[in-house]
């Protein structure tokens, strides 16, 4: 356990130093957010929220802002690895990631450093902007503070292991555009950030199912604005909680399967 | 001591030629190669482009797999004890790739110290000393994208350092270094193994290198070892050839085939070698050729720079030991053969 958190700790100081350098890139990581927030926010307003069926009854014109805010807020948390994780495969081009290989590190730890330090680094300034866009809202809400709390481990433990998957995907895939245009759109619009999930076709409805994304937002939601105790919220918990071992057992796979690869055919690219 | 027994290595790449063809095809590497490596001692590998030796270093150092054969490392087995003997080995390639950039020279080192679990204390003072030793003390707050190829090198070996291996594989560590600089590398080499008693192999295209370092030299061809024994025995065996050397102003297309053409006619064993970087013929053969080339250059009215003969040594051996495929010629394209690119 100490070598794990020793890798964990030196691959995020090393993620840090070599990816945030440049204060400027704060910059792109809060005015890109704000402008598809503002954009997400009048995608919203045409639709008639309370008259959606399956649950979208809590909405209204005067929580609209938070309603938005709160999707946006999840989904900063779960894209800023798609960036991240591509820098993180230069590492197999560069060569670093076979110096990497050669050292007996933990590789979980390792990709998880990398999933933690993009996290932290790339969404403190929004979660500012967004914590006091809440607060001048918030007053109105009765919220249950332990279900908040846990809705807010399960956003931050999920997107971490969320980071971890792109990671893994990344670091062994030949073509790492292609995973790029996957997961960045399609996430957006799929897991209800831009438009409303409850109003998705049934496949489309399948197409959300898989991005734990889709739950997280959902369950902060109701949390946030519907005042959802922890009895309400189960369900979501409890699927989040699969979900968040699906994609671990996941992760573990493909870095196995990297590896393996890696040894036979002396080549990082697995796919 | 590290012992490596018939280590095979067929790499097996699958090509899409369609959108659902596939083709496999495979390239055997490395076949049947058995090595030894004992503390103090510098073994050299040596072979022309493609011969197997970084396939057979990254077996050694448990990148690969091999595909039969066994590899002990003192006592342990390389393919079930891998974490163990990762603690105990490291490798140092030549270029610039391989370290971060943007980190300077002392976070680098930090990292891979991290990397093996190294204890905090200890690690600050390796780090002190290797950056001593490698003369980048001063410089260690800088990030290395200002460093220079050698500087970069330097700290290359540093951090081929940072674990303390017992075993140290070294794959052209002084590739596109220039002659000052490679010769310090020479000298931090022959430090490690003479003074703290490291076992390291080296590959390498200077064959200078090998005469001035290494004890004990096996060479490879298509994958398999196909001489060994110390500099001085090898290069005895190159003795009986006669080497000339031809330097043109500029590429003479003509030239090349009548030179050979002749060459290959007096004597079928001879081998001619075209350095496309330098403008210049190796010919190595059993018999005086110098005659025939005279003749050759003087009927194509070819301008070179110089024409002279040289002293077969260790290089000479090995071109006799590599390329002679079953006409015993062999040619190389415009290619200079000390161009590679990393
Ligand atoms: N990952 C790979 N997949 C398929 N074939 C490979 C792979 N790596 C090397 N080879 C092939 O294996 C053979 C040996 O390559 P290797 O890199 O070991 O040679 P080398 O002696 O190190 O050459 P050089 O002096 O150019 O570095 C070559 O024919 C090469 O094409
Ligand atoms: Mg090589």
């Amino acid at each position: 356990m100490g070598s794990f958190m020793k890798v964990l700790k030196a691959e995020m100081r090393k993620q840090h130093k070599n990816y945030f350098f440049n204060k400027s890139i704060y910059i792109t990581l809060f005015i890109w957010p704000l402008l598809t927030f503002i954009s997400a926010y009048y995608c919203y307003k045409p639709f008639r929220l309370d008259k959606i069926v399956g649950g979208l009854d809590y909405v209204n014109e005067s929580n609209l802002v938070v309603f938005v805010l709160i999707g946006y807020l999840s989904l900063v948390f779960f894209r800023c690895f798609v960036q991240s994780a591509w820098r993180f495969s230069m590492e197999r081009t560069f060569g670093t990631l076979e110096l990497i290989y050669l050292t007996p590190a933990n590789r979980l730890a390792f990709i998880m450093g990398n999933a933690v330090s993009s996290l932290f680094e790339s969404i403190w300034l929004f979660v500012v902007f967004a914590s006091g866009i809440f607060v001048l809202n918030a007053s109105a809400y009765n919220i249950d503070m332990l279900s908040a709390m846990l809705g807010i481990i399960l956003l931050i433990v999920l997107s971490i292991l969320w980071g971890m998957l792109l990671n893994a995907l990344f670091l062994f895939s030949r073509d790492s555009s292609f995973l790029f245009t996957v997961l960045e759109e399609p996430m957006e619009i799929f897991a209800g950030i831009k438009v409303p999930a409850a109003v998705f076709p049934i496949w489309a409805k399948a197409i959300s199912a898989v991005f734990p994304l889709t739950y997280i937002a959902e369950m902060l939601r109701r949390i946030f604005i519907k005042g959802d105790g922890l009895v309400q919220i189960k369900g979501f918990v409890l699927i989040s909680i699969l979900i968040g071992f699906a994609i671990l057992s996941i992760t573990i796979l493909c870095l196995k399967l990297g590896e393996r690869h890696a040894k036979k055919t002396g080549s990082m690219a697995l796919f | 001591m590290l012992r490596a027994e018939h280590l095979s290595k067929t790499y097996v790449t699958t090509d899409w030629s369609g959108f659902l063809k596939r083709k496999k095809s495979k390239v055997e590497a490395v076949r049947d190669v058995s090595l030894e490596m004992r503390g103090g001692q510098i073994i050299g590998l040596l072979g022309i482009n493609g011969a197997g030796k970084t396939t057979t270093i990254k077996m050694l150092s448990t990148l690969l797999q091999p595909t039969s054969g066994s590899i002990d490392v003192d006592g342990l087995d390389g393919v079930r004890d891998a974490i163990e003997i990762k603690k105990r080995i490291n490798m140092i390639a030549g270029g610039e790739r391989m370290i971060y950039w943007r980190l300077t020279a002392r976070e680098n080192l930090w990292y891979y110290g991290q990397l093996y679990g190294i204890d905090n204390k200890q690690l600050a003072q390796r780090i002190e000393r290797l950056l001593g030793m490698v003369g980048l003390a001063e410089k260690q707050d800088i990030p290395v994208e200002r460093f220079s190829k050698g500087m970069k090198q330097r700290l290359q070996i540093a951090r081929g350092l940072i674990n303390d291996p017992g075993y140290i594989f070294m794959d052209e560590p002084t590739l596109g270094l220039d002659a000052a600089i490679a010769k310090e590398l020479r000298g931090y080499v022959k430090d490690l193994a003479c003074k703290e008693g490291k076992s390291i192999l080296l590959t390498t295209h200077y064959i200078q290198e090998v005469e001035e370092l290494c004890e004990y030299v096996y060479v490879m061809d298509k994958g398999t070892v196909i001489a060994q024994g110390t500099p001085k025995e090898l290069a005895l065996l190159g003795m009986e050839n006669k080497v000339l050397c031809v330097e043109l102003h500029e590429n003479h297309e003509r030239l090349h085939r009548s030179l050979t053409e002749a060459c290959q006619s007096a004597e079928r064993n001879c081998s001619i070698i075209w350095d496309g970087k330098n403008m210049a013929y190796t010919i190595t053969s059993s018999k005086d050729l110098s005659s025939t080339v005279a003749k050759v250059l003087l009927e194509q009215q070819a301008v070179f720079k110089k024409f002279y003969g040289q002293e077969p040594g260790l290089e000479d051996a090995i071109i006799k030991l590599s390329r002679r495929d079953k006409d015993g010629f062999f040619y190389e394209g415009t290619e200079g053969r000390d161009e590679k690119t990393a």
